[in-house]
């Protein structure tokens, strides 16, 4: 049976009406009818074509009719499975389930200094092994937890990284793309026998590059499911409210689904709410922010409307260190994301933004996952847990419940302990040391490394992995895209006794 | 009619109003008004923007409707200084752009607004530039400084590309080379060769002022 994450067992939260979930609807069957979207790919826009969309070959735009957006729609499957190296690992994607998945840092950061910097091939495939370990990380987004590490030149950044955590973790693994990367993350996929969640990727507004159709082309032959993503900035490359940000996201993402369907009906598709307001001092997106929560929110009210499964992504905070903004960031984010019916959620280890990630910060974010996937499980109420009896049984002063059976098995289910919280007495916690839940943080990552052992590969998968991986080396040092100063880098790197995993 | 025509071309840009800027530059031209004083006008207005920005009175929406405003004014003007052989004098010459591969602009264009309110000619060749269109560029504008943004880790080493080109068309030595971007941090500009980087872009028109030694 699948990983069984965690289960909102009560009604969504829903902040529009429905006739404002009919104007943002009948707003993208406009938008995808009269803008229509740019689609950088001859092979797909014969596609387009062919189901009767207007395509207009010159400038590359397509057209689609609202019977077909709808067809296809209801054509994706409203949940899907999708398996694992360990079959209990695999995801049951849709519905009232929802997963947390690895968030991903370019770097890491130096824990005294807060300086960012490239992890070492250690650090990387150490991370993983705590992740692999921590009961809320339900799968690995792409490229977690470095985009890349020391000594990996970035064309190889991608492959690197999914080897490392298919060799580390069996959870569930998901991809990106980059230079026919998706290539080659095919064939690890399917020389290991699992299957990847590969990635469909809009360029807002309205744009669907050539790269990020090849890739959906190839994951979806391959038959394997696929996350379909834009990444507005409101205010940038969407419109600076949030319901016209939410029109314009929502024709992205399902042109890319209408894409996928049409390469091969009843793909297993997964759409994504990815999108920020633009902070207007910086031009970067505010990850953290609440108008980010609210557009989630409503995006996932319509996204239920239509029976997709749902990834909201991005529980990345603006601050650069886990202190109390990144807390209130993170926890605004996964909270209303959830409460709205996201299925998958990425959070475990992201400092600051998509530039730093790092795994103390990884173990906090198990605590919070653990907090609002309680809250999303709600309350039993039936005979026992109402507990009338025993509170008659108890009566008023001096009776108690602490030595009560019922307390003792009810209070494990009831309560969520975190693992990395201070919650000592003022004595308790000076005569301890005065320490956070960064230092209980920083114990329980030593404690992991030292007791957790990954289950490995086949010696056989090993091999095969080993093997796909020197052919992507040798594709692109073909062409051109790693110098012979990487490349003689890189080597070296691969010397090391313990290589692949220091 | 001359101080009229240019207070209207202030007033555009500092209105963020690109078509009225692009008339009333073309009506400065029409009254034969000194091309150069329509350019400094014009800085002058950008800076005005800048330091409301810099001050935090002002957004990036304010900035990048006066940068268009001005972008959309600035050739009209340039063809007038070219078409009278005058001379401009400024701080010095910018190239811009981000690398091959990004699409981001915003950096890019909070750069270029700043340098131009600074005094330095800049011109801006938009996103997605590839090595070949940024040596042209060099080529064509004789810049004392190439500025390259990338924000994407994957676009990066486009600008090491960049100035791998330079070096083999023997133009290297003739510019300086400024990085900057989400992506980019000094072991990276250093790794690279470029001549400088800075994290913002208030600090990037630092960076080129001493770049140049100015």
């Amino acid at each position: 049976m699948a990983l069984k994450g965690f289960t909102r067992n009560f009604k969504p939260l829903e902040i529009l009406t429905e006739e404002e979930v009919e104007a943002i609807h009948r707003g993208t069957l406009e938008v995808l009818w009269v803008t229509g979207v740019m689609v950088g790919h001859e092979r797909a826009l014969k596609l387009f074509e062919k189901n009767g969309c207007m395509v207009n070959y010159d400038e590359m735009r397509v057209r689609i009719p609202p019977a077909l957006v709808e067809e296809c729609i209801r054509k994706a499957p409203s949940s899907f499975h999708a398996k694992a190296r360990d079959c209990k690992n695999s995801l049951m994607v849709g519905n009232n389930t929802l997963y947390f998945g690895v968030a991903p840092g370019t770097q890491t950061v130096d824990l005294d200094t807060w300086k960012p910097r490239v992890a070492t091939r250690k650090e990387n495939y150490d991370s993983i092994t705590v992740l692999d370990a921590l009961p809320t990380v339900h799968f690995f987004s792409p490229y977690t937890p470095y985009f890349g590490f020391e000594g990996v030149p970035p064309c190889m950044a991608m492959l690197e990284s999914l080897a490392s955590r298919i060799r580390n973790s069996t959870k569930f693994q998901c991809v990106g793309f980059s230079n026919d990367s998706e290539i080659f993350a095919i064939k690890m996929a399917q020389a290991v026998g699992i299957e990847i969640l590969g990635t469909c990727a809009m360029a807002p507004p309205l744009t669907i590059y050539r790269d990020a159709v090849e890739s959906t082309f190839r994951f979806v032959e391959a038959g394997l499911p696929i996350r379909i993503i834009s990444g507005q900035a409101m205010g940038g490359t969407a419109p600076a409210t949030i319901a016209g940000g939410i029109v314009i996201n929502n024709a992205e993402v399902i042109a890319g689904l209408v894409l996928a369907q049409l390469i091969k009906p009843g793909t297993r598709v997964l759409v994504k709410d990815f999108s920020s307001p633009m902070n207007m001092s910086t031009g970067a997106p505010a990850f953290g922010s609440i108008e980010a929560c609210l557009h989630n929110a409503a995006s996932n009210q319509i996204f239920r409307k239509y029976g997709v499964p749902i990834d909201n992504a991005t529980c990345y905070p603006n601050s650069k260190m886990p202190d109390y903004q990144c807390g209130y960031e993170k926890t605004s984010r996964v909270l209303i994301a959830g409460l709205s019916g996201a299925n998958t959620l990425l959070l475990h280890g992201s400092v600051h933004g998509e530039l730093t990630h790092h795994t103390i910060q990884a173990i906090l974010d198990d605590d919070l996952a653990g907090m609002i996937g309680r809250f999303m499980e709600g309350i039993a109420v039936n005979d026992e847990t109402l507990a009338i009896d025993l509170i008659e049984e108890v009566g008023p002063i001096p009776g108690h419940f602490l030595n009560k059976e019922h307390t003792r098995k009810w209070w494990r289910l009831e309560q969520f302990v975190p693992k990395a919280a201070d919650r000592l007495t003022y004595p308790e916690w000076m005569d301890t040391g005065k320490k956070s839940c960064l230092d209980y943080a920083k114990e329980r990552m030593e404690e992991i490394l030292a007791t957790h052992k990954p289950t490995p590969l086949t010696p056989s998968q090993e091999g095969d992995v080993e093997r796909i991986l020197e052919e992507a080396r040798k594709y692109y040092e073909e062409r051109g895209l790693m110098s012979e100063e990487e490349m003689a880098t890189y080597r070296e790197s691969m010397k090391s006794p313990n290589y692949p995993y220091e | 009619m001359s101080a009229e025509i240019l207070e209207n071309l202030k007033k555009t840009i500092i209105e963020y109003d690109s078509e009225g800027a692009a008339s009333w530059a073309r009506k400065a031209v029409q009254e034969k008004i000194d091309p150069v004083k329509a350019l400094d006008t014009m800085t002058a207005a950008i800076k005005q923007v800048g330091d409301g920005f810099a001050r935090g009175e002002l957004w990036l929406p304010e900035l990048v409707g006066a940068a268009d405003a001005m972008t959309s004014a600035t050739p009209i003007i340039e063809e007038e200084i070219k078409r009278r052989g005058t001379k401009r004098e400024s701080l010095g010459t910018v190239v811009i752009g981000t690398v091959y591969g990004d699409i981001h602009s915003i950096g890019k264009t909070m750069v270029a607004v700043l340098l131009t309110a600074d005094g330095f000619v800049v011109n801006d060749l938009g996103i997605n530039v590839t090595a070949e269109n940024f040596v042209e560029g060099v080529k064509r504008y004789s810049p004392d400084i190439l500025a390259m943004s990338a924000l994407m880790t994957m676009t990066a080493p486009e600008q090491k590309k960049v100035i791998a080109t330079l070096k083999k068309e023997g133009l290297r030595d003739k510019v300086k080379i400024m990085v900057g971007g989400g992506a980019i941090t000094q072991e990276f500009a250093d790794s690279i060769g470029a001549d400088g980087y800075d994290p913002t872009a208030p600090g990037a028109v630092k960076l080129a002022r001493r770049l140049i030694g100015k």
